[in-house]
């Protein structure tokens, strides 16, 4: 099952897990389906419309994604990385 | 006036109208900055000390690497003891003053006493001909940007400033410290914001600094090796991280994430997201840049991060620079103001009259929340800051900040640790900020130790944020930003070039340790003790986010940080938040 890796501040609605399996064939539908089980997660990763948020870098097994590529599919042994910004004062 | 140039330390006596050089002890060469300010005032200042009296000093130490090419690396730290948290305080700050005093050769100014007269005003000269201290009468109760444009008049071009605006003068507990920027009309838009060190400069009768390093050349270090290491940091930097939203477009576009965290404080931290997200945000400013104008920049020379914004009015004209997330939150979200045109205005009058942003951020939104002010009144906001300007009743109590107006109004929510207002990242979701929060000797000082991990296990918060706090130590006494992001081990190797000598591991962590057992020491003696590490109960009572999360640590469990844990992989690897 592919692996989502959640970025430290991300870990709120995961209950500070980092890596999480999941059942999914696509970047969106894994973090759909870290939402089912983690309610709260998705929203600090797309937008309302389904976008990726301006904040945050994805990845698939080290590779960026382009920002309009988060339908892209992914294999069962594949880890998405999710990558928040840095902050700030 | 006194002349000599070298790696020197220059004594200045308000009382005595005295200036010495002296020589700058070689054992003191990997200290700079706060670990400087803090040995210097652990050393030779009184504890106990009135803050506002003659025997508290006022430390001026550039990082151990200002005035030289290490990219991002001219942060100066404003040091003393602070008259609104009663304990030691550092105040880091960007622009040029930091690297002109290196390139000059001076590693720290100590200034101490005060004159008889509280109402001169004098100034302290520093060129490559010598220090002097000269009359400043004629300036004052200037504000910051009127009081530049003045010396800009007689000044040479190369000259940057460290000034205080009447916040200072009037000695409020919430003034800050000016410091001009690259640009050519010299911003006074960097400010060593927190823990009143302005009304310490007040208090020494001392309206400003000019340091003029003319042109002259960057450090040079002992291994030539360190030139092109600062070139591969730049080109890794810029191909990575500088690409990123935050260095590309400033602190200020963090607003929408910190909203999605619950820790974008609206309405005095009743909340911890905010309706007006999308009008604060960050993003309206760079949107703004096409038609009006402004742009980002650089607030320092050398600096590659460039995160600094300069931002103009709808008439194209500049009106404030450097209007940073934590701002936007605490004159914006955390006082019911919507409007990020409104949040500049009241940034630039916070830089003008001198005071610290988030602190009166915090102070106006207490007002507001006990019936002072109605939220969401930008125009009665800046009102008030105009009264602390003039110096009437409610004004000075906004401008001795936080805890004052909340003893004044005898208001119940008022989010503080040592007498320092919270800044915008909120204890009640991110736990090990809020143990930086509570044991810090700085108060709630998110620049002390940010970290960013809800969800975090409380055991592990505590370490994390004693890995943070050492971490911060280092990179506040380096001179280096932390939005550069350096990490330890890139920390002592820029030392280890810059002076041809290998720095450990060991040695580099000693360096931010010992910088904190200062620090923690300081307070002890001036009578902090268990009960001074306590978050409010606000905080502990109202909750925020879906979770219905509040601060509920164990200030048992929070104490264990000042024993030293072992160090792991991830201290000297780790990188600033």
């Amino acid at each position: 099952m592919p692996k989502v890796e959640v970025p430290p501040r991300y870990r709120g609605p995961t209950n500070g897990l980092a890596v999480i399996e999941v059942e999914a064939d696509t970047v969106r539908s894994c973090i759909e389906a870290v939402e089912v089980q983690y309610p709260g997660f998705r929203e600090l990763v797309l937008d309302p419309e389904g976008n990726q948020r301006r904040y945050v870098r994805l990845f698939v097994n080290g590779e960026a994604l382009e920002r309009d590529a988060v339908d892209t599919p992914v294999a069962a042994t594949d880890c998405v990385q999710v990558l928040a910004a840095a902050a700030g004062g | 006036m006194t002349n000599s140039i070298g790696d020197q330390l220059i004594r200045v006596d308000m009382t005595e109208h005295t200036v010495s050089i002296e020589a700058y002890p070689d054992a003191w060469k990997l200290l700079g900055g706060r670990a400087l300010s803090a040995k210097i005032l652990l050393d030779e200042c009184d504890p106990n000390c009135d803050p506002l009296g003659p025997d508290n000093l006022l430390v001026l130490a550039p990082g151990v690497l200002a005035g030289s090419t290490a990219p991002t690396s001219g942060r100066l730290s404003v040091g003393g003891k602070s008259p609104l948290t009663g304990g030691i305080k550092e105040a880091n700050v960007g622009g040029n003053p930091g690297q002109d005093l290196m390139k000059l050769g001076y590693r720290c100014i100590v200034v101490k006493g005060q004159p008889a007269d509280p109402e001169r005003r004098y100034a302290l000269e520093v060129t490559g001909d010598g220090v002097q201290l000269v009359d400043a009468d004629e300036h004052k109760g200037k504000w910051n940007y009127a009081l530049i444009e003045d010396l800009a008049k007689t000044y040479s071009k190369t000259t940057s400033f460290i000034s205080i605006g009447p916040a200072g003068e009037m000695r409020l507990k919430g003034a800050s410290v000016a410091c001009t920027d690259t640009e050519k009309d010299r911003h006074p838009a960097r400010h060593a914001g927190r823990g009143g060190l302005g009304a310490v400069m007040g208090s020494k009768g001392l309206k400003y600094v000019a340091v003029d390093a003319a042109r002259i050349p960057g450090r040079k270090p002992v291994d030539k090796g360190f030139y092109a290491l600062g070139k591969k940091y730049t080109k890794t930097y810029i191909a990575g991280p500088g690409q990123e939203p935050f260095p590309k477009w400033g602190t200020s576009t963090g607003v929408e994430e910190a909203n999605q965290l619950y820790t974008f404080p609206h309405k005095n931290r009743t909340e911890g997201r905010s309706p007006d997200v999308y009008t604060l945000d960050g993003m309206r400013i760079v949107e703004s840049f096409e038609e009006r104008g402004g742009g980002m920049h650089n607030c320092m020379t050398g600096c590659i991060v460039r995160c600094s914004n300069i931002v103009h009015d709808a008439e194209g004209n500049y009106k404030t620079s450097a209007l940073e997330f934590e701002t936007l939150t605490l004159l914006g979200s955390n006082c019911g103001i919507a409007s990020w045109e409104d949040v500049a205005d009241l940034d630039r009058l916070c830089d003008e009259i001198g005071v610290d942003t988030i602190e009166t951020g915090a102070a106006l939104a207490i007002y507001m929340d006990s019936g002072g002010l109605e939220f969401g009144d930008a125009e009665g906001a800046k009102r008030i800051l105009h009264e602390i300007a003039e110096g009437t009743e409610l004004g000075r109590a906004i401008g001795d900040g936080a805890l004052a107006i909340g003893r004044k109004r005898k208001h119940h929510r008022v989010a503080t640790v040592k007498g320092q207002a919270l800044p915008a990242w909120d204890p009640r979701p991110l736990k090990a900020a809020g143990v930086t929060y509570c044991t810090s000797a700085m108060g709630a000082d998110h620049t002390a130790g940010l970290v960013i991990e809800p969800g975090q296990p409380y055991e592990e918060a505590v370490r994390a944020s004693q890995d943070s706090q050492i971490l911060n130590a280092v990179i506040d006494s380096s001179g280096f930003c932390q939005f550069l992001m350096t990490n330890l081990d890139e920390v002592r190797e820029f030392y280890g070039l810059f002076y041809g000598e290998e720095v450990t591991r060991e040695q580099i962590a000693d360096l931010g340790w010992q910088c904190l057992e200062d620090e923690w020491e300081f307070n002890r003696r001036a009578g902090f003790g268990k009960d001074d590490d306590l978050m409010p109960d606000c905080m502990k009572q109202d909750p925020i986010g879906p979770t219905k999360l509040v601060w509920d640590m164990d200030p048992e469990l929070v104490s264990r940080i000042y024993t030293r844990f072992e160090p792991r992989d991830e201290l000297f690897e780790s990188r600033p938040s």
